[in-house]
């Protein structure tokens, strides 16, 4: 039987985000929410897709010639034109493309690759308590993969963790989180109808999996951590905000609460895969606006046995 | 954004123009802005010296004039004292000041002087009088008496060009550096001061048996040594007297005290032994500095400073007449004063070594003679005192090792944050292992005992790894562009054309084979080290003709004396008087192009078959003009530096292969040839004499600098870059590896 893979659209190394120490972070394509701010466009789409990076295009023309289908039209003098609908994924731009400024989206690897790649840094990890983090997209959606995979790094004494929107059934959100060290999960609106709004799903499975996942992974050695996107207009009113952070006082465990400040670093990438991004209008707040950190002290106000930290590299070994 | 670091500013406020007063009491302030309110400037003392003693001198012994040409220099030196000095003597008649060697530079000076105040590269300064001077007087005498001309009488004309413009081999650089890369036996100098070796010249010289036949130039040797010695105590006495002048004008009554101390000080040291941290500091910066005068190089280097100098400041601390404090600023009083040494390089030379910066060296940490850490106070007040001074010069430094506490790590760190490119990190482990095999040989065993390498080993100027007052020899010197080589092995051993530098166009290496010819990848790759090979060995024939002229006509007095019983053999530096004897090197520049080019061409050619190697000849050839498709199946091709096996294996097995070349050549003195891969600046000018490469490289752009990875083709990261250089044999390169990475500030953590 040919062994089961996972379709990654990104896997960086050296980073100190979404967990301790220095990490690689694997991201999994294919995600059941659509979060109006959604950083990683990439990972919204299942399938593979073409990805081109206009910016670097010098309009030579070759993607012109060598496509079938007539997805790129090079007007004189300008940039290329991609009908990405009409797309097949040959990948034949690719390949021909001098400037570099084509790829395709989301190769296939199994879980004992995955675990490969993750251990290559094994030596980068060791003093900060790095280690590997399934990212996305949603790693649920594809959950066997990404369990093996992490038992496999768990059984290596690389440092796990997941992130994750919890959206899936709890025995494939427990199949991954068995293994992890710390689970990030997004809470990204209290409000049953306004998270159906920004998200495309109601949030009673996400926060009903909270529950149980606050119940059951401290048992065996993890932790979790509730993450809350603070997006300017949508997600940060004081509301919300304080609504989350008594939810949070509220869990097993007093979990930590980790405020993630907006950016708008994703804006770029929607338009190389043919799309357009919702929230072009709103500003990205630095680490340490005041604004963000009255918030902090709302969470901390609000839920004052749990620690409530800010931003996405303030993650500390636990 | 990352806000720009302190380093950046200071940059800006450079180049602006504005005066950058920056250290940690007023008095360093006043002298950094003094340093940098100069313009490098040519000061020709040392050129009317030799000029006037060589003409006395016809007829004599060559080494009898060479000495006595050093002698007169340190006569003429300047006396100036200026305002809140503590340390006393300058090279130079004004500040920023290039002492230059007029018998190593003369050739091309002579036709290049209009253009030396506005050349593009390194431009000098010069007053009307001394322009006057030197293109009446003293060009005329020496321009058809510097090494570089008389190494033209060994050669052909073809291979004279081949050898400074033909950009494979290159020995341009080793002809006008002589007197360089050095460490002084720092510890016995500051010690014992220079009066042990005049005792010591003195008993050997009436020891010495005239019905010996090797009594006849020994006699010349140490007479000239007396000579050289006595002038150096003459200088102090001189400066003593300044001091008092300018102490006796004073009106302000502390600053009066201090002339009159330095007055006092300048009786003792250099001269005699150091007393006092004060004085230890003032050796520390006159010995360097009559080397940077005496030699024509760069690299003179304070290498094991807090270790040598800890004794005195220990001393001093507890008998109450130092604080950190003052230490410290005496520290950067020498930090400024040796950036007032600028080197001065002919015009090709600058255009690939070009920046002013003459490579002095400061370590700090290591382990010690026991082989327990050594750091200590010292340690981070040197470090420290650089985060105040922000001069370019030292290349200060920290030896990492597996004892090394944290707090100095982290204040080291705290200075890379500056962005100033201090310190330097050096891993003792590797650092020593090279100098075990230091010019051993291939098959050879170590030239140092394990306690040389702990009490006294430390990297010179950038990286070559060296020992304190033990081992001479000009580093880098060989420069090997395997860039070009690739090049030429796709080629059959041509040149580019449209390229900067002579015989564009032409067989510049040997013909390897037609690109047709080769039917399998191995006996591509056998023709890459070919070219590569044919290029080691032309540069090594020309090296070995540099090194007995300079063993025979460019002695070095001072350097003799400051090596470890070079006096006793009676034998100059440049003759073999060290203990340890080393260069000229090998130096490998374009690595990383030279790797993702076979790699590029394995892939692209031998394994998907999607183009011939013809048609890639053609493509760099043409410049890749018509060749767009193929270019980008180059570039996609596996990259050094990203931690895939497929190009890391071609590096690994190049890299070690090039090393075990170098390591079986004979040198002149009797040692064996090594290898290095550390040129930080020149893969810009080589670049510019490269055609285009097969990893995909447009003509004339920068290869790939030191051992790094190419430009933008390590996409995977530091750590797989790291892994990536992680797979080769370091140790293999005994005259020193560099890598340069760049990391932005948002990638790094902060510190918890």
């Amino acid at each position: 039987m040919e062994e089961k893979t996972a379709r990654i659209f990104d896997i960086g190394r050296f980073r100190n985000t979404d967990g301790p120490g220095i990490r690689t972070i694997i991201f999994f394509k294919g995600c059941p929410l659509r979060c109006l701010w959604c950083s990683n466009p990439f990972g919204l789409s299942p399938k593979q897709q073409l990805v081109v990076k206009f910016a670097k295009c010098t309009g030579c023309g070759t993607c012109g010639e060598v496509c079938t289908q007539g997805v790129n039209q090079v007007p004189e003098g300008g940039k290329v034109q991609v009908d990405f609908s009409a797309c097949t994924l040959c990948g034949s731009c690719v390949e021909r493309c001098a400037a570099g400024a084509r790829m395709l989206s989301g190769r296939e690897y199994t879980a004992r690759q995955l675990y490969e790649e993750a251990r290559k840094d094994a030596a980068f990890y060791r003093k900060g308590g790095g280690g590997v983090t399934l990212s996305g997209g949603e790693a649920l959606m594809q959950y066997e993969v990404a369990a093996e995979t992490l038992r496999l790094c768990r059984s290596n004494y690389i440092n796990t963790c997941l992130e994750t929107s919890a959206f899936a059934p709890w025995a494939q959100l427990w199949a991954v989180a068995q293994y992890c060290h710390t689970v990030f999960v997004d809470v990204k609106h209290m409000d049953d109808a306004r998270h159906k709004a920004l998200t495309g799903v109601g949030n009673g499975l996400i926060l009903e999996n909270l529950r149980r996942l606050c119940r059951e992974l401290p048992r065996r050695g993890g932790r979790v951590i509730l993450r809350l996107p603070l997006v300017p207009g949508y997600t940060d009113h004081l509301e919300n905000v304080s609504a989350t952070a008594r939810f949070a006082a509220s869990l097993e465990g007093t979990p930590e609460l980790n405020l993630l400040p907006y950016h708008d670093l994703g804006e770029s990438k929607y338009e190389m895969i043919g799309d357009s991004y919702a929230l072009a209008e709103v500003e990205s707040r630095k680490g340490r606006d005041p604004r963000l950190l009255e918030l902090q002290a709302l969470c901390q106000e609000t839920a004052p046995k749990n620690r409530v930290s800010l931003g996405g590299d303030a993650i500390q070994l636990d | 954004m990352a806000t720009p670091t302190a380093g950046a500013a200071l940059g800006n406020e450079l180049r602006a123009g504005t005066v950058a007063k920056v250290g940690s009491t007023k008095r360093i302030q006043e002298l950094n802005g003094m340093l940098h309110s100069n313009r490098p400037n040519v000061d020709i003392t040392r050129a009317r010296a030799y000029t006037k003693v060589y003409r006395e001198t016809e007829g004599m012994p060559n080494l009898m004039r060479r000495y006595k040409a050093s002698a007169e220099v340190y006569r003429s030196l300047s006396d100036n004292v200026y305002d809140y000095e503590q340390l006393v003597g300058w090279p130079t008649k004004r500040i920023r000041g290039a002492n230059f060697a007029i018998e190593l530079h003369a050739h091309w000076l002579a036709e290049d002087l209009p253009n030396l105040r506005d050349r593009t590269y390194d431009p000098f300064e010069i007053t009307d009088e001394d322009y006057k001077e030197l293109e009446e007087d003293l060009l005329p005498y020496w321009k058809d008496k510097t090494m570089a001309v008389q190494w033209g009488h060994y050669v052909t004309p073809e291979e004279w060009d081949r050898a400074q413009f033909g950009g494979v081999s290159d020995v341009s650089n080793y002809l006008c550096a002589n007197g360089s890369h050095f460490i002084p036996a720092w510890t016995e100098v500051i010690q014992h001061g220079f009066v042990k070796y005049y005792e010591e010249a003195k008993a050997l010289l009436a020891a010495l048996d005239p019905n010996d036949p090797a009594s006849i130039d020994k006699r010349i040797f140490y007479n000239g040594i007396l000579e050289v010695l006595e002038a150096i105590r003459d200088w102090g006495e001189r400066l003593s007297a300044a001091c008092a002048r300018k102490a006796a004008q004073e009106k302000d009554p502390q600053r009066k005290q201090e002339l009159e101390n330095m007055a006092e000080m300048m009786k003792r040291v250099p001269w005699g032994p150091a007393t006092s941290f004060y004085d230890a500091c003032e050796t520390a910066w006159a010995v360097c500095f009559f080397l940077f005068v005496e030699g024509a190089g760069p690299s003179i280097t304070w290498s094991r400073f807090d270790q040598y100098m800890y004794p005195y400041y220990k001393a001093d601390i507890e008998k109450g007449i130092l604080t950190p404090e003052k230490a410290m600023e005496l520290i950067e009083e020498l930090y400024i004063k040796v950036t007032s040494n600028v080197w001065f390089q002919s015009t090709q030379m600058a255009y690939i070594f070009g920046g002013y910066y003459r490579y002095p060296h400061l370590d700090v940490g290591g382990l010690d003679e026991n082989g327990k850490d050594a750091t200590n106070e010292l340690s981070y007040l040197c470090l420290r005192a650089m985060r105040y001074v922000k001069t370019t010069s030292p290349a200060v430094s920290i030896l990492l090792h597996q004892k090394t506490p944290d707090a100095l790590l982290y204040e080291a760190c705290e200075l890379a944050a500056e962005g100033m490119g201090h310190p330097s990190f050096f891993n003792c482990e590797s650092l020593y292992s090279m100098l075990e095999h230091r010019a051993g040989g291939l098959h050879g065993y170590s030239n140092y005992t394990r306690k040389d390498i702990l009490k006294f080993g430390s990297p010179i100027g950038c990286v070559e790894p060296g020992a304190e007052g033990l081992q001479y020899g000009h580093t880098d010197s060989g420069i090997i562009n395997v860039a070009g080589c690739v090049f030429a092995a796709v080629t059959n051993g041509k040149k580019a054309t449209g390229v900067d530098g002579s015989l564009c166009g032409e067989v510049v290496t040997y013909e390897s084979g037609a690109p047709e010819s080769f039917e399998s990848f191995d006996a591509f790759y056998e023709a890459v080290k070919g070219q590569v090979k044919y290029a080691i060995d032309e540069c090594h024939a020309n090296l070995l003709i540099c090194e007995k002229l300079l063993a025979e006509q460019f002695n070095l007095p001072t350097f003799t004396i400051l090596l470890e019983g070079a006096l006793e053999k009676a034998v100059d530096a440049t003759a073999g008087g060290a203990k340890v004897n080393i260069g000229p090197t090998m130096q490998m520049v374009g690595f990383g192009t030279l790797v993702d080019s076979v790699a590029a061409i394995k892939k692209v050619v031998f394994e998907d078959h999607a183009a011939t190697l013809a048609e890639v000849a053609d493509a760099c050839m043409k410049n890749f003009e018509g060749y767009d498709a193929l270019r980008a199946k180059l570039i996609a091709a596996p990259k050094y530096g990203n931690d895939d096996d497929f190009a890391d294996d071609i590096a690994a097995d190049l890299w070690k292969w090039f090393a075990d070349c170098t390591m079986v050549l004979k040198m002149y003195r009797g040692h064996y040839c090594d290898a290095a891969i550390q040129m930080v600046q020149s893969n810009v000018g080589y670049g510019a004499m490269t055609g285009a490469t097969p990893n995909g490289r447009l003509a004339g752009q920068p290869i790939s600098d030191t051992m790094s990875a190419t430009q933008q083709a390590d996409t995977n990261g530091p750590t797989a870059a790291a892994r990536s250089y992680g797979k080769l044999d370091f140790p293999a390169y005994t005259n020193g590896t560099l890598l340069n990475m760049w990391i932005s500030q948002s990638e790094l953590l902060a510190q918890t």
